[in-house]
């Protein structure tokens, strides 16, 4: 087994994708005849296939040949090339134990290597015939991913305008071949491990799509500060636990009152304790904006980005220690939402081998859920339906344009940092009956906000909705999943950041962002 | 004429005195005169995130408490002057690099005498080393993991045994993970648990702790699983999935995580129905016998166990009733070990310092820690072995190198909803036991 494993080392390292890429990246740039530059990008992409050809089958030996002898580049060295680099793949593959096999096939018929040529040629092609390259280049990488060289064979020839039915399509080929290959190599796997695992994925993918809604909520916040402002609000995650602490209090003293008032022991359900956290954490927001930041768009300031920047890390500061001060480090946490402790959905049989169920779900999430979604839609609803919600929007489009319309760019940046801030207090408000309340608690939260709203597009209210739930089930997928399940938990994060990297690099905007002209 | 002449005399002598008083640095207060300088002590605790916070307050103010009650004890008294002392803290935010920082602010700037604190293991281990070649005293009163004592005598990691330029300087009264962990793990093995869940944190606290029961459990014949979390997370629902995913329940699930990262998994835990239950024991950290923090945050966590470090509440000896009752009147609650244990190291090191009749002579100090015989509010103070005693018998850790062999440790349980601390059942070992069980099943009463 180590023998056969270190061979197929041997071979990633001395030829294959590794060196398939170098070629690639080194022929077209050092080793053109002037003849062939004259021919322009198709002798460009000939000396790139030349480059993957001799990489892959003989490594820095094949590059080298072609790099310092580019005459040899013939339609008969390159098949040469090809046969060998066939045969010495396939001689390394049946040499290999069988469970890598798969893994080791897929890894040269398609997977990464062959999603990054794809990502690589195909854009190119594209913009070379004219053709809409809206897409191309992350539906030539999953396309790569998940079928290889055929991918090739589609988007060259026919260069099909992308539409979100091929994404979905190949995304979902792709999902499943990893899928397929982690059965194989963890057949004892919770995830893969018949005839629960169709339970435990539903089980973690609720997990997720549950936590993922309640992040929602905040990311939206920090997505409308940026969308009409222009601005990242570090003093994001401190709004949030203090809207926890408002409602705390507010529930708190209000009972107190209340039951005073009426002699009668009165407990003020969570629910009520949202708004008021919002409503305060609005103002708040409100008077920070004109004091602070107002000064920044009216042109008072020299460097207004570093400004915004440190201006809002200073705020969240403040908040923080203030709380810390006033409130204590003790944890706090509020009554529950329901009294209902956790949903069960009880186990069914969908064939008689395949029983499905039982999922549970904990009471006061399901609520914060609904919550979260609910709110959100609300301000779905305020920016689509309303004067003021078009005008935010209007400005977060075009403040020049808005403002020759009547609508006064500066109310609506302080209508949109106490918006933003509020969502963010009324986030903390419905967690708060589920978390351990502590005045460092928006730490963790903020750092998952930044890479929602940046995963479903900066400044994308959908986006960050389905964004949140995508980083959500995500993180609850991977813990879950992960081979090791000592440390599944504890990667739990790096998860969503990999998602987040592979949307940076294959669609900057993010999925619901828009794109700059 | 004459007494004219005695009275401005007099007058004069006075403004005499009055004038040199500063100058014989001696000034009075109350009943006691205090030289002018003052002996500084360094405390360190994590008094900011993402440390443990709530456990650094307690920590800073059992220092202070101390310093006062030291100094309403007229000070430290040596070579027939009376020194107050204060103690200043430092902050390490339970961070490695924050907590050198903060020792050698103390050491360098403040000229701290003498050192006491630290909370997280991470920062005990890091520190060690700047208060031995800064040849300061230090009694560390909380970081568990078994080299903060360990290291005096042997090689750890590649890092050179500190007595080897002759000096060990490095005390603890806090147990070592290692002891802790015996007693929950005797616990359990003497409850029969034959499967054993470990989510531990992923720190230098957690990890040797749970490699120790790991390997006392796995000796016993029980099986273990360990899952690792970061401290700070606050949702653990999916890798609760897992436990639940399993075709059987595990006996008991035992959480080697600490501050309010605990009280979410415990919670969490118990919303999903995993533990406690009939078939699942709950053992979770110490922190839960901050009985008012725990059911303001584990409403769902009753019939749950914890290990509990220090004296029980039924054995407080006078110094720890009276102590117990400031804290509670400041913060509403019980004192945790840890505040008990921070307000004894200041004595420790001001009674040594004392008994050395020098606060400046560290090898001295370190000496008369080494043979110290003090009862304070966790008991009677001694350290078995150290240079007075330097050889350990054969089968004892390398811990109990200047390791106060006494902390005692115990599993408690809570059996009613909103209980405090107080009332809660000792249940092991037991010759502590207070409720005549070994284990109260969920749903009963003892």
């Amino acid at each position: 087994m180590i023998i056969h494993d270190t061979l197929f080392v041997l071979w990633l390292l001395l030829a294959g994708p590794l060196w398939a890429v170098v070629g690639l990246m080194v022929l077209p740039g050092v080793g053109r005849e002037p003849e062939q530059e004259n021919e322009g990008a198709a002798a460009i992409t000939k000396l790139q296939i030349a480059g993957v050809i001799s990489g892959f089958a003989l490594g820095p030996l094949g590059v080298g040949l072609f790099y310092f002898e580019p005459k040899l580049i013939r339609r008969t060295t390159l098949a040469a090339g090809v046969l060998l680099a066939v045969f010495l793949s396939s001689q390394v593959l049946v040499r290999i134990v069988d469970p890598n096999l798969p893994s080791a096939l897929w890894l040269i018929l398609a997977g990464p290597l062959w999603a990054a040529l794809a990502a690589y040629f195909i854009p190119r092609h594209y913009h070379d015939v004219d053709a809409d390259d809206s897409n191309v280049l992350t539906a030539a990488a999953l396309g790569g991913f998940a079928i290889g060289p055929l991918i090739f064979g589609l988007m060259w020839n026919y260069t099909p305008k992308v539409n979100r039915d091929w994404m979905i399509t190949l995304g979902s080929l792709g999902a499943w071949q990893i899928y397929t290959l982690f059965a194989i190599q963890n057949p004892t796997n919770l995830c893969v491990q018949a005839p629960y695992q169709l339970t435990y994925l539903t089980q973690q993918t609720a997990n997720g799509v549950v936590i993922g809604a309640i992040y929602s909520l905040m990311a939206v916040g920090l997505t409308l500060i940026y969308s009409v402002l222009g601005i990242i609000s570090f003093a994001h995650g401190q709004l949030y636990m203090v809207g926890g602490y408002f409602s705390f209090y507010f529930l708190l003293h209000g009972a107190r009152i209340l039951s005073d008032l009426t002699g009668t022991e009165v407990v003020i359900n969570p629910i009520w304790g949202i708004p008021v956290a919002g409503v305060i954490v609005f103002a708040m927001g409100a008077l920070f904006e004109r004091v602070f930041l107002k000064p920044m768009h009216d042109g008072l300031i020299e460097r207004a980005a570093e400004y915004a920047i440190l201006i809002t890390f200073g705020f969240g500061f403040v908040v923080e220690y203030t709380t810390l001060a006033v409130a204590g480090p003790f944890p706090q946490r509020t009554d529950r939402f329901i009294e209902i402790r956790r949903f069960t959905f009880d186990r069914v049989h969908i064939t008689e081998d395949l029983p499905f169920g039982p999922i549970n779900i904990i009471g006061d999430r399901a609520f914060a859920m609904v919550i979260g979604i609910a709110l959100i839609f609300a301000l779905l609803w305020f920016l689509q339906r309303t004067w003021t919600g078009r005008a935010l929007r209007a400005t977060s489009q075009d403040k020049q344009a808005a403002a020759v319309a009547g609508i006064s760019p500066t109310r609506m940046n302080t209508l949109a940092f106490g918006l933003g801030s509020m969502l963010a207090a009324m986030s903390g408000a419905a967690l708060i009956p589920i978390f351990a309340w502590v005045p460092w608690v928006g730490a963790e939260m903020v750092g998952r906000s930044y890479v929602i709203v940046v995963l479903g597009g900066l400044g994308s209210v959908p986006g960050a909705l389905f964004g949140g739930i995508i980083v959500g089930i995500v993180e609850a997928l991977g813990a879950g999943c992960y081979p090791d399940p000592s440390r599944g938990a504890a990667y739990k994060e790096a998860f969503a950041l990999v998602i987040f990297a592979l949307v940076l690099l294959l669609k900057p905007t993010g999925l619901f962002g828009r794109e700059e002209h | 004429m004459m007494k004219r002449k005695s009275l401005i005399l007099s007058l004069i002598t006075i403004f005499v005195m009055i004038a040199l008083m500063p100058m014989s640095m001696i000034h009075a207060d109350g009943h006691c005169e205090f030289a002018e300088e003052v002996i500084t002590f360094g405390g360190i605790a994590p008094m900011s995130a993402p440390g443990a916070v709530a456990g650094g307050v307690a920590m800073d103010w059992a220092f202070g408490q101390a310093a006062a009650d030291i100094n309403a004890d007229c000070g430290l008294e040596i070579d027939g002057v009376n020194y107050q002392i204060e103690v200043i803290t430092g902050d390490s935010e339970g961070s490695p690099e924050r907590g050198q920082a903060a020792a050698e602010r103390l050491i360098l700037e403040n000229d701290a005498k003498g050192m006491v604190g630290v909370y997280h293991s991470a920062v005990g281990l890091a520190t060690m080393g700047i208060m031995q070649e800064n040849q300061i005293p230090t009694v560390f009163s909380e970081p568990w993991n078994d080299n903060v004592s360990a290291n005096g005598i042997i090689e750890y990691d590649g890092a050179p045994p500190r007595i080897e330029d002759g000096v060990d300087y490095i005390f603890r009264v806090s147990p070592s993970s290692s002891m802790v962990g015996s007693v929950v793990t005797d616990w359990l093995i003497a409850l029969g648990a034959e499967d054993v869940v470990l989510i531990v944190e992923n720190t230098d606290y957690g990890q040797p702790a749970a490699a120790d029961e790991q390997a006392r459990l796995e000796a016993a014949g029980v099986s273990v699983e360990q899952l690792d979390v970061e401290l700070g997370t606050e949702d653990f629902v999916p890798i609760l999935s897992r436990i639940q995913a399993r075709p059987q329940a595990p006996d008991a699930i035992r959480i080697v995580v600490t501050g309010e990262t605990s009280f979410n998994l415990t919670q969490q835990m118990a919303e999903l129905g995993i533990a406690p239950t009939e078939d699942t024991i709950c053992v979770t950290n110490q922190i839960a016998f901050q009985s008012e923090q725990y059911w303001a945050t584990v409403p769902d966590g009753n019939y749950c166990a914890f290990n509990r470090v220090g004296i029980i509440p039924s054995l407080f000896n006078d110094t720890a009733i009276e102590l117990n009752a400031k804290y509670e009147e400041e913060f509403g609650d019980i004192i945790p070990s840890f505040g008990m244990a921070s307000y004894d190291s200041v004595w420790l090191m001001a009674d040594a310092m004392e008994r050395a009749g020098s606060y400046t002579d560290a090898d001295a100090i370190a000496a008369a820690i080494e043979t110290a015989d003090i009862a304070l509010s966790q008991g009677r103070y001694y350290f078995t072995y150290g240079s007075h005693n330097p050889e350990l018998p054969e089968g004892t850790p390398t811990y109990m190198w200047h390791q106060w062999p006494d902390p005692i440790v115990t599993v408690m349980q809570y059996f009613e909803q909103g209980q405090s601390a107080l009332d809660a059942a000792v249940v092991y070992p037991e010759v502590y036991q207070t409720h005549g069980s070994a284990y109260i099943m969920p749903g009963t009463s003892p």
